[in-house]
């Protein structure tokens, strides 16, 4: 079921090719800016490190709007006549939507990988513990597919849930000082480092590329809390679609 | 016996959907369960396949109690679902693979049912393309494919042949006929009469979530027997002249589709004179007395005219 998905998946070449090549070009572009405009980034680094935090800036911006294409397919699944002819065969409903889920998070870590090695081999990205910064980028890709299930299976359309995911996509990385510096103030700096889902996987981003790896763990536990919350509230959710 | 449906009511609101509806089914039968659009069918399907709960009543698949959990049930249940429920961007091998997948088969077992039933809808040739290729009547006929993959025991069609040709409706209609061969059991649901004649061995006629009749063919056309049947077709028929031949001594039910009126009366009573001079003024084109078929037996029941109720 898995494979057939990621197949399925795949065969939005246009989608992905806007996952993919999206942010490539907006890294170029701002570290093109940065570097000859001297203006100051929203994330108060310079060099190597700057460049590293955009790429990983915008590869998880970008998995917010993957997440998008994840609820589209369980719309067209669950939303649609398809809902009867697989709600008839004897899989669990729970089976269904994690199938589509689970393939989804596959598909979206694969963009971010694109990015981030396109990045590393072709602008120069210098990311130290790449590995765990892949990790992280993997747990947040988990995140993201699951709060956009969710969010779909409360307002039970794909049209409403895309609405909230395009305003969420488009805040959440200002907050996090992405496209521009947020204001000098130690709410700001809160927000920017723990203040959303996203601000917390990119501080763990850094902590993991300094090495410390205990402050990133700590950053973190609670996406992974949110992860379990998520979890837990699918299956009333999948109960309602399923009759 | 595969399914018995006893006195099911369903509500959707204040909307009775199914009306103490009952039938049953027996293992090999070819059930054609016939009805204008909004008379229960597909909601008393969903009943049966356990998509839906119902409020009262009672329903037994196989020898079990459908209360929608049970795995057992869908699996010897293949379900051809009214709209064509298929993955556009992949093959109709995919396809296939994919709906058998989530009934336990393995992929040897799949290969070797693919080519079975391949040949069977008429479309081994073209298993390899995407299905956004395919013509209409192709998708109808994967769409079939894909309820037959695991060799389900009870097979239900709800309407399988809408909106297309002739031609592949004629081969639905004859892969059902080898279907029903081989011995397995078939629910078809249609408004078109004359598919259910085709294929049934007998008929449940349904209307407003109630189960108005059944038996075989045969049966339901003794039921009529006496009726005479009366066809008149004019330049231009009016709504307001069949009510008022209906408002004729004698006359039992007229229904109108185009400028074609058909009448019901009972064997023996001279009305046609009647008929002829009520409808002259509207310009007289032919006039036909038949013998009734499963049209004028749904006629004879429920006043209303199969065509006329899914036009509208």
């Amino acid at each position: 079921m898995i494979l057939f998905h990621i197949r399925r998946s795949l065969k939005d070449l246009m989608g992905h090719a806007i996952l993919i090549l999206f942010p490539l070009i907006l890294i170029f572009f701002f570290d093109y800016l940065y570097k000859t405009i001297d203006i100051q980034t929203g994330m108060e680094v310079e060099g190597q490190q700057r460049l590293a935090l955009l790429v990983i800036g915008f590869a998880l911006t970008f998995q917010i709007y993957g997440a998008a294409l994840s609820f589209e397919t369980l719309a067209a699944d669950f939303y649609s006549p398809m809902h009867d002819r697989l709600f008839a065969s004897p899989v669990e409903g729970r089976s269904l939507v994690l199938s589509v889920l689970i393939s989804g998070t596959v598909v979206s870590f694969l963009q971010s990988l694109v990015i981030v090695l396109f990045s590393f081999i072709v602008l120069g990205a210098s990311i130290p513990s790449l590995f765990v910064v892949l990790v992280i980028l993997l747990v947040s890709v988990l995140f993201n597919q699951l709060l956009g299930t969710v969010l779909l299976f409360l307002v039970g359309t794909s049209k409403a849930a895309n609405v909230v995911t395009t305003i969420y996509g488009s805040v959440v990385p200002m907050l996090v000082g992405l496209y521009f510096p947020l204001p000098d103030s130690a709410l700001f700096r809160v927000i920017r480092l723990y203040g959303t889902p996203m601000s917390l996987a990119n501080t763990a981003s850094i902590r993991a590329m300094e090495g410390d790896y205990g402050s990133m763990a700590l950053v973190m536990l609670p996406i992974a809390v949110i992860i379990v919350l998520l979890f837990v509230s699918l299956k009333p959710l999948v109960r309602r679609i399923e009759v | 016996m595969v399914l018995q449906v006893n006195d099911v009511m369903k509500r959707f609101n204040t909307n009775l959907a199914l009306d103490c509806c009952s039938l049953h089914v027996e293992q090999g039968e070819v059930i054609g369960l016939l009805g204008p659009n909004g008379a229960g069918k597909t909601t008393c399907i969903r009943a049966i396949i356990g998509l839906i709960g119902i409020d009262e009543g009672s329903i037994t698949v196989f020898g079990m109690p459908q209360d929608g959990k049970n795995k057992s049930i869908r699996r010897k249940i293949g379900y051809v679902t009214q709209e064509i429920t298929l993955y556009e961007d992949m093959s109709g091998r995919d396809n296939l693979a994919f709906f058998a997948s989530l009934y336990g088969m393995g992929k040897a077992d799949i290969q070797v049912r693919m080519a079975e039933v391949g040949r069977l809808i008429g479309l081994e040739g073209r298993l390899g393309d995407k299905v956004k290729h395919y013509s209409g009547g192709m998708k109808r006929r994967l769409n079939i494919g894909c309820a037959l993959m695991h060799k389900p025991a009870l097979i239900i069609m709800d309407e399988p042949t809408v909106g297309i040709d002739p031609q592949s409706r004629s081969f639905i209609l004859q892969a059902v006929k080898e279907l029903a061969k081989s011995g397995v059991t078939i629910i078809y649901t249609s408004h078109y009469i004359e598919e259910v004649e085709a294929v049934a061995s007998r008929i449940y006629i349904m209307d407003n979530g109630h189960i108005i009749a059944d038996g075989t063919l045969r049966e339901l056309i003794a039921r009529i027997r006496g009726d005479h049947f009366i066809e008149v077709e004019v330049r231009l028929a009016s709504e307001q002249k069949r009510k008022e031949l209906l408002g004729l001594a004698d006359v039992k039910e007229v229904a109108l589709e185009g400028n074609r009126y058909t009448i019901v009366v009972p064997g023996g009573i001279p009305i046609l004179d009647k008929v002829v001079l009520s409808l002259s003024e509207q310009g007289l084109v032919t006039i036909n007395t038949k013998q009734p078929n499963l049209e004028d037996v749904f006629l004879t029941l429920t006043g209303k005219q199969l065509r006329d109720e899914v036009a509208s």
